[in-house]
């Protein structure tokens, strides 16, 4: 669905790269993460695979068209949920969707049902301006569903929502992925991303580092842990130890024979650890 | 393509009747033409106007009916109260068997004279008939105050209508929609036809209202609205380049503001300034939409002159299109 190679992109033309060497593909049907730190690079591919930036260098298709010379039918089969909602603050949210219905040349679905399934329904004639930040971002989200798309950009489309509200908008994503649609998800939300990717790229200082499925990541990468809490002349301690490494593996024992322990948990490493360790940055 | 600019602008209207200024700006050319009106005397109307007493001499106030627009009071303190406001009026008093003027001192010096010589005739009896002066007509049927102020109001529609459009873009802009509007099969010249409609539709519609209000229904309105299409380039033009580099409504109508100055350069050149100094003006589009207005509101245009003047503005909105459309090809990106 996605085919990128040896994309570059420099803002200023003046060999500083946002985007270098960035080489990927999605296949139809995935759920494919882009994960990286702010200035990473990840908006700028975004950007270049949605034709909002022009494609300097590199070849990039799109849902089966060039970027390089894009076709306007391209975007009848794309949606967009933006990290910034972006909705007319002076129109009601069904006419907002229904504004943009009328703008694709596909069957588009109904705004009533959108709004239902984004939990807008009794909203569905107030004003977009009126809405709080998370009822804006919600609209934002339903309107790149209304073509259909059979590929989704996702722009950090949890952020700003209350917990309820985004395991709602990951089912969402979930069903409609599992009705055939390839989601492109830009985060840096390394939780959702587990959640949700059947395979993730993390990019830092405009190049990818890896690409891999989280579960194999955690294979590969992720040690596995145990974490204690136990009680020491009166005082109470917690560690966290390997239960590979043998130093720490007899620590452990000795703690559990010496000491009253309070709690022992298993610990499988996350995505954000596992990135770290492979980038050597974090998230933030 | 055209159901999608048609689109665009429906939307913009839709948000324009929500928004007091674009009200204000919709309805400008009833209320300007309304004011026209109300403070532009016609044609026929008198510029003398005479107080008497009633009663007193009504052979006199019969002549001078003839001549001058008379109103009549009861006594002289009456008199002296209605010389006293503010428009121009004097009165003819009775001073023995004489007549004085009463003036209240600021009036047209003009006003003054006509009032004397038409004392002046009535006690000489002169009458019309008297004259043997030979009449020669200049055809000019038209208010000349008033066609310049409908003239000035349609060149200024045409601002608004630029106005208008960098509104309904700075909209965009401050909503952030202009990126979920490349993201749909709109593309980037489907979009900017269908942000400029409003500029065009609203000229359109503010010169037909202003002609028909203020009573120019005999011009010739195809003629009318060649002139106006064509000076709606420019606005236009400004209108999109300053909507798509201001994020602020305040700043964009502000900057739009500058188009009223040779705007008014142009008008004060034709109006105003002997003939060596047109030739300094001759750049500004509005100078020849002026002078197009002109000619159709004097109902004396012919086509060669409308197709004249209409090929300069097209010329010189063109140079202003080369060097303002890289600018606007990259506000959009």
């Amino acid at each position: 669905m996605i085919e990128v190679s040896n994309l570059y992109h420099s803002y200023n033309k003046d060999g500083k790269f946002a985007v270098k060497d960035v080489s990927f593909e999605v296949k139809e049907g995935e759920i494919f993460g882009f994960l990286g730190p702010s200035g990473a690079g990840k908006s700028t591919t975004q950007n270049i695979l949605t034709g909002l930036l022009q494609l300097q260098q590199g070849n990039v298709i799109v849902a089966g068209y060039d970027v390089k010379a894009i076709s306007n039918k391209m975007f009848n089969k794309i949606g967009m949920s933006f990290e910034q909602s972006n909705v007319y603050s002076k129109m009601s949210a069904k006419e907002n969707l229904d504004f943009y219905r009328k703008l694709f040349d596909v069957k588009t679905r109904e705004p009533e049902e959108l709004l239902e399934l984004v939990g807008l329904g009794d909203k569905a004639n107030v004003r977009a301006g009126e809405f709080s930040k998370g009822m804006k971002h919600r609209l934002t989200f339903a309107r790149s569903m209304i073509n259909n798309p059979l590929l989704w950009f996702l722009d950090e489309p949890t952020t700003g929502l209350d917990p309820a509200i985004a395991s709602e908008i990951k089912d969402i994503i979930k069903a409609e992925n599992k009705k055939g649609v390839t989601v492109f998800l830009t985060t840096h939300n390394m939780y959702i991303a587990d959640d949700l990717c059947d395979r993730v790229a993390f990019i830092v200082d405009a190049e990818i580092k890896l690409i891999d499925s989280p579960k194999n990541l955690k294979l590969q990468y992720g040690d596995k842990l145990v974490e204690i809490e136990y009680i020491k002349d009166g005082e109470t301690l917690k560690e966290t130890l390997s239960t590979i490494q043998e130093d720490d593996l007899k620590h452990l024992q000795d703690i559990i024979g010496k000491y009253e322990v309070q709690t022992m948990h298993t610990k499988e490493a996350t995505l954000e650890e596992i990135f770290i360790k492979v980038t050597g940055r974090g998230l933030a | 393509m055209i159901k999608k600019i048609w689109l665009i602008f429906l939307r913009d209207l839709k948000v324009n009747k929500r928004d007091f200024i674009a009200v204000y700006i919709i309805a400008f050319p009833i209320l300007f033409a309304v004011g026209i009106n109300l403070l532009t005397p016609s044609i026929n109307d008198t510029t003398v106007n005479l107080a008497l007493i009633e009663g007193e001499n009504p052979a006199q106030a019969t002549y001078l009916k003839d001549f001058a627009k008379v109103e009549v009071f009861k006594d002289v303190l009456a008199v002296e109260q209605r010389v006293a406001k503010r428009d121009n009026i004097v009165g003819i008093l009775p001073k023995g068997n004489d007549y004085y003027i009463l003036q209240q001192g600021n009036e047209a010096e003009g006003v003054v004279d006509f009032a004397k010589a038409l004392l002046t005739f009535y006690e000489q009896d002169v009458q019309i008939a008297n004259t043997n002066a030979e009449i020669i007509e200049l055809g000019r049927t038209v208010p000349p105050l008033k066609k310049l102020l409908v003239n000035i109001a349609i060149l200024f529609t045409s601002v608004l209508g630029g106005m208008l459009i960098a509104l309904n873009i700075v909209e965009e802009k401050v909503d952030r929609t202009i990126r979920a509007i490349h993201l749909s099969p709109i593309s980037r010249k489907t979009f900017l036809l269908g942000k400029s409609l409003m500029g065009v539709l609203l000229p359109i519609y503010g010169t037909v209202v202003l002609v028909w209000i203020t009573g120019f229904r005999g011009v010739n309105i195809f003629q009318m609205l060649v002139i106006v299409l064509v000076s709606t380039i420019i606005s236009l033009l400004i209108g999109l380049i300053e909507g798509l580099n201001n994020d602020d409504v305040i700043n964009a109508t502000a900057n739009i503001k500058i188009l009223m100055l040779p705007m008014a350069a142009a008008i004060v050149a034709i109006e105003l300034l002997a003939d060596k100094w047109q030739k300094f003006f001759y750049w500004i589009p509005f100078y020849w939409a002026y002078k197009g207005n002109d000619v159709v509101l004097s109902q004396i245009a012919t086509w060669q002159q409308i197709i004249g003047y209409s090929c300069i503005v097209l010329l010189l909105s063109s140079v202003v299109y080369i060097y303002l459309a890289p600018k606007i090809r990259k506000g959009l990106e």
